[in-house]
């Protein structure tokens, strides 16, 4: 066992130095789940309109972001779109991330629409609402409850591929464990940095959202 | 309460697996292979090791080099992997009487590639610096380049220290990096040389470091590329060698002394003057 090729007794000493690649994913990564939110929930209302006009552009978003990777969409947002407009680095990670989380939000806020029971529905109308109050004050909070632990997945991959705007010359952790790696040919160890950074955060992400999903007691829907 | 438990396992865990992890390397002198000391009495006489056999009985010399690194490694219209270095490479193969296989895998996977035994060597234009050096063991330098800074025309900026607080963009993984903050600048890391001189043309960065002669090449090669001009003197001198496992001695002797023969007789400047417009970059 002596023989492996690698120095793990560096890490400790190596883990200060992504400290800021840290803060930087996490930016990253918070502004694009909160914008895809936003996109996700409209464009999820759009989805389920009877209205063709309004459901086509939401159609075509999903089908397109859905359809491409992260990893193509940030080129062409920062490398592509440079010929016409100057986004910023970061800003152009938070956008792509959000766009792309956008979509995947869209359909799970979409499904967990649907799955509220056709009753709930009927009942709010029965006691004079109209559509879009018995959308905002019935059928919403509850979906919103039952989306909480789909979108707490979609909140780790998002973490994940935040490491994709490594792409586009943001120095988040990824980045800069391929800078340090290929400076002192450590690569494999500065990977196991990085990926105990990604551990960390992930579980932490995952006790926030068990706590979330525990005060809105999703569980009182079952049975 | 469940929650907690949870939480205390998992670090738990975590904790056991770095520590498993740290215990595979305990010993950093044995690993470096640097210091013999007598602990181990197999390999305490002298500096015998089979690498160089394992070379020859292959019949093969398996280097590697980014493949994205004109005009050093990189891939011509026909796919197949040419430049200085891999000129460089049949050289050295045809005086050990054996094969070149040329690799070529993204930067970040060589110098796993090298340690775990994937490759032979790194002949992909590595320079020699000290905390390189702990890792690995460099050849003789085989070229010689240095680090420049490059901006547009119109810019105004005509030397180095006027590069404080501005952005300047750097291969990722190159040692250009520690040129850049010397400069006061803030670094900006992409993917390759081609990337860095179309941002620096949209001008999304303020300059840019990089090796003189890829700098020249990729000038010469891109649209606009007469917008762009040195600025200033070379920052750095930089030494190009071979890089092999620590524990490679007889590979390492024998490269080198392949290496000295090759500079000596004019092989390695002929090479030189063919990939680089009649310059030998082949001594200081």
């Amino acid at each position: 066992m002596s023989e492996l090729p690698w120095d793990f007794t560096v890490i400790p000493f190596y883990f200060p130095r992504f400290y800021q690649a840290a803060w930087l994913t996490l930016q990253i990564t918070v502004l694009g789940i909160g914008l895809g939110l936003v996109l996700g929930l409209i464009t999820s209302l759009m989805r389920i309109s009877k209205s063709k006009i309004i459901q086509g552009p939401a159609l075509f978003y999903i089908w397109i972001i859905r359809g491409t990777p992260l990893l193509l969409q940030l080129f062409i947002i920062y490398f592509g779109l440079a010929e016409f407009i100057d986004i910023p680095r970061l800003t152009s990670a938070v956008i792509g991330l959000g766009i792309h989380n956008g979509a995947y939000m869209a359909e799970i806020f979409r499904g967990t629409i649907q799955s509220i029971d056709r009753g709930q529905r009927e009942a709010a109308y029965s006691l004079g609402m109209t559509k879009t109050q018995a959308m905002r004050r019935i059928i919403l909070p509850q979906a919103f409850k039952r989306s909480v632990p789909p979108l707490g997945n979609q909140f780790i991959i998002a973490l994940k591929d935040s490491s994709l705007a490594s792409a586009i010359a943001v120095r988040e952790l990824l980045l800069t464990a391929r800078q340090i790696g290929s400076s002192n040919l450590m690569m494999l160890e500065m990977f196991v940095v990085v990926g105990i950074y990604y551990l960390l955060m992930t579980s932490v992400l995952t006790v926030l959202v068990g706590k979330v999903e525990k005060r809105l007691k999703v569980s009182d829907y079952r049975s | 309460m469940l929650k907690k438990k949870g939480l205390l396992i998992t670090i738990v865990l975590m904790l056991i697996l770095s520590l498993a992890l740290v215990g595979c390397t305990e010993d950093p002198a044995e690993e470096n292979g640097n210091d013999v000391n007598g602990d181990d009495p197999s390999e305490a006489a002298e500096d015998v090791d089979d690498s160089l056999d394992r070379v020859l009985e292959a019949g093969v010399i398996t280097v590697v080099g980014s493949g994205d690194y004109p005009p050093f490694n990189f891939y011509d219209d026909n796919d197949d992997v040419v430049g200085f270095d891999v000129d460089t490479g049949e050289e050295i193969a045809k005086r050990l009487g054996v094969e070149l296989n040329y690799e070529t895998s993204a930067w970040d996977g060589l110098p796993d590639g090298l340690r775990t035994g994937r490759y032979d060597a790194i002949l992909g234009s590595m320079a020699i610096n000290e905390e390189r050096l702990k890792i690995v063991s460099f050849t003789t330098p085989y070229y010689y380049s240095g680090a420049q800074l490059i901006v547009r025309a119109d810019s105004g900026i005509t030397d180095t220290d006027q590069m404080e607080g501005k952005e300047i963009g750097v291969v990722t993984g190159e040692t250009f990096m520690e040129d850049a903050e010397g400069l006061g600048a803030e670094v900006v890391l992409y993917e390759g040389v081609n990337q860095i001189l179309l941002e620096l043309l949209n001008g999304r960065v303020d300059g840019m470091i990089t090796d003189r002669l890829v700098a020249l090449n990729g000038m010469s090669q891109i649209a606009d590329g007469d917008e762009l001009v040195f600025a200033g003197d070379l920052l750095r001198l930089e030494e190009m060698a071979l890089a092999v496992r620590q524990e490679d001695n007889e590979l390492r002797e024998k490269l080198d002394e392949i290496l000295e023969e090759m500079h000596a007789d004019g092989t390695l400047a002929e090479i030189s003057k063919k990939w680089h417009d009649g310059e030998d970059i082949t001594i200081k």
